[in-house]
């Protein structure tokens, strides 16, 4: 296997009107790697993998795929790289399987094996009109057609989306065995538990940007600080522990400077109801990368 | 690929535009024996449509010529492709050309379509011709089984006069349908395409009717002045392609449907998702 990165990017920006969607974002992935990309509502993580299949031109940067520049070449690209859009994108006048042939008609490669473990495992009723499936259904539907040719690169923009658990897991182990493959995969999701044990790196986008390692692990060790509290009624908050969010009558978001298990321990005996510990909610991380990268840097 | 499934998506289409083409073309047949008597009789009705304007006056002069045969090939150049395949034409190319690519803007397949491994041009191409044939094949087909019909009352239509009329007639609606197909890659929806394009042949269509300003009208290439010598035999195939002439107004239509071609694969190159 080439031990060239499959993807370069540097330095990559591209606004839309006033709005920044990448600010000098840098990345390289490694062939047969499984990247994640995780960040919020229009961090710049779509235009990223846009970008990356030619559709989207940058308006400065560096981009290499496979060695190609996609927006000289965004068909060379295309005949290596599959790509799942973010919004599902399937003909609702077809049938399930007209659609299939229809996108997979464009590949002279499928993987047969992978087209037969994923239509086994989403039970899709393909002979009917897509417009009769279900926000799920076209999801899988989309995923199969992005899967099945036999290609280098899958860029797979929140492949999760309308999924529940049991598919999401399944989707997790197909995606497993293409990595073991040697194929490249690129995507992103809102779910940084599932994403973390599948990827074998997991970056944030946020603000256009690819947040540093440093800068991720200030704000984890910061929001491990953090607890929140379901409190019996009337009870007070010891010394020790400062109220940031008062979220309901007997929630309480608080803050820390002890370790968190010692920080409970200050609580009288039987008036603490609940607690979550860690980065439990991803919008607070985002939160504190946010804060994080409009401070001066140093 | 992509043209077969264009392909599927407007051969219903196609067959219905050419009913109704061929069902505006019958009765007009048809009724031509008493029309005919009737227009020998000055009536209020000529009068009143001369007054509208010179072009149809002579219209009206034609059909009332004494000579019966050179009357119906006037006739027959008003009401197949003045009248019939220009109004059916017309609509059947907004309807094809506006659903080309904003339809697929909104059903938010676009961006799948553009991330396939093919070109843009690729694209444009192969949703195009499938398009042109459904556009162009029922001219040609209704306006041809006008020659039996025609057989059946007792008049002989030149059947290569009626295919230069209904080459000029079909690129004259191919160029509405590019410009329909420009509309439909700048909007984001489908209804703002109609829109813009259908208030686009109204007002050209409101124009034509007012004489000061009638030469400025989209409809003056396609109209009943053009057709009528072609069909009485007055202007030869020839003196169609003459760029030099206003008789050569075919080969100028050509262009502009090269222009508008390139136009439309210029819009496509550079549009976003």
């Amino acid at each position: 296997m080439s031990t060239a990165p499959a993807i370069v990017v540097r330095g990559l920006c591209r606004t839309f009107g006033t709005r920044t969607a990448l600010a000098g974002l840098d990345l390289e992935v490694r062939p047969g790697e499984l990247l994640g990309l995780i960040g919020p509502n229009g961090a710049g993580k779509s235009t990223l993998l846009r970008c990356l299949c030619g559709l989207v031109q940058p308006d400065r940067g560096e981009v290499r795929v496979l060695g190609i520049d996609p927006a000289r070449e965004p068909v060379a690209v295309r005949r290596r790289v599959a790509y799942l859009p973010g919004e599902t994108s399937v003909y609702q006048q077809m049938t399930g399987r007209q659609f299939l042939d229809f996108a997979l008609g464009f590949y002279p490669q499928r993987q047969p094996d992978v087209l037969a473990e994923l239509t086994a495992g989403f039970a899709l009723p393909l002979e009917r009109r897509v417009r009769t499936y279900s926000a799920g259904m076209k999801q899988k539907l989309a995923i199969l057609a992005t899967l099945g040719p036999d290609l280098d690169v899958y860029l797979l923009d929140e492949p999760d989306r309308a999924l529940d658990a049991t598919v999401r897991f399944f989707l997790r182990d197909v995606l497993r065995t293409l990595r073991n493959r040697g194929k490249t995969i690129v995507l992103s999701s809102h779910h940084l538990s599932e994403v973390e044990s599948l990827a074998d790196r997991t970056e944030f986008v946020v603000g256009g940007r690819i947040v540093p390692a440093q800068a991720l692990a200030r704000a984890r060790e910061r929001l491990a600080h953090r607890l929140r509290l379901r409190l019996a009624p009337g009870t007070a908050l010891p010394a020790g522990l400062r109220l940031l969010q008062k979220e309901s009558d007997d929630l309480l978001l608080v803050e820390t400077d002890l370790p968190p298990l010692d920080a409970l321990r200050l609580l009288p005996p039987q008036t603490l109801l609940g607690a979550e510990l860690g980065v439990v909610r991803l919008e607070e991380l985002y939160q504190q990368l946010l804060d994080a990268s409009a401070e001066p840097q140093p | 690929m992509i043209a077969r499934k264009t392909w599927r998506e407007v051969r219903f289409m196609t067959l219905v535009y050419l009913a109704i083409l061929a069902l505006m073309m019958v009765p007009a047949v048809l009724v031509w024996p008493d029309l005919y008597a009737d227009l020998q009789r000055p009536s209020a009705m000529a009068t009143a449509v001369g007054s509208m304007g010179d072009f149809l006056r002579r219209a009206m002069d034609a059909l009332r010529n004494p000579d019966e045969d050179f009357a119906y090939l006037n006739y027959m150049a008003l009401q197949l492709f003045f009248k019939g395949a220009n109004v059916a034409g017309i609509a059947a190319a907004v309807l094809l050309g506006t659903g080309l690519f904003a339809r697929e803007r909104e059903a938010m397949t676009f961006e799948f379509l553009l991330s396939r491994p093919i070109s843009r041009a690729a694209i444009l191409w192969h949703k195009f011709w499938p398009c042109t044939l459904a556009i162009a094949i029922p001219i040609f087909v209704a306006s041809l089984l006008a020659v039996p019909l025609s057989e059946r009352i007792g008049f002989g239509l030149p059947i290569d006069r009626v295919l230069w009329c209904s080459l000029h007639n079909a690129l004259f609606v191919l160029m509405v349908f590019l410009l329909t197909v420009l509309a439909s890659i700048r909007c984001r929806v489908q209804a703002h395409a109609a829109f813009w394009v259908g208030g686009f042949v109204v007002v050209n269509l409101a124009i034509y009717f007012i004489p000061v300003v009638r030469l400025g009208s989209l409809f003056r290439l396609s109209d009943f002045d053009w057709y009528g010598p072609i069909m009485a035999g007055n202007r030869g195939p020839w003196q169609l392609f003459d760029v030099w002439h206003h008789e050569g107004l075919t080969s100028w239509l050509l262009l502009a449907n090269l222009c508008l071609y390139l136009l439309a694969w210029r819009e496509l190159r550079k549009a976003e998702l």
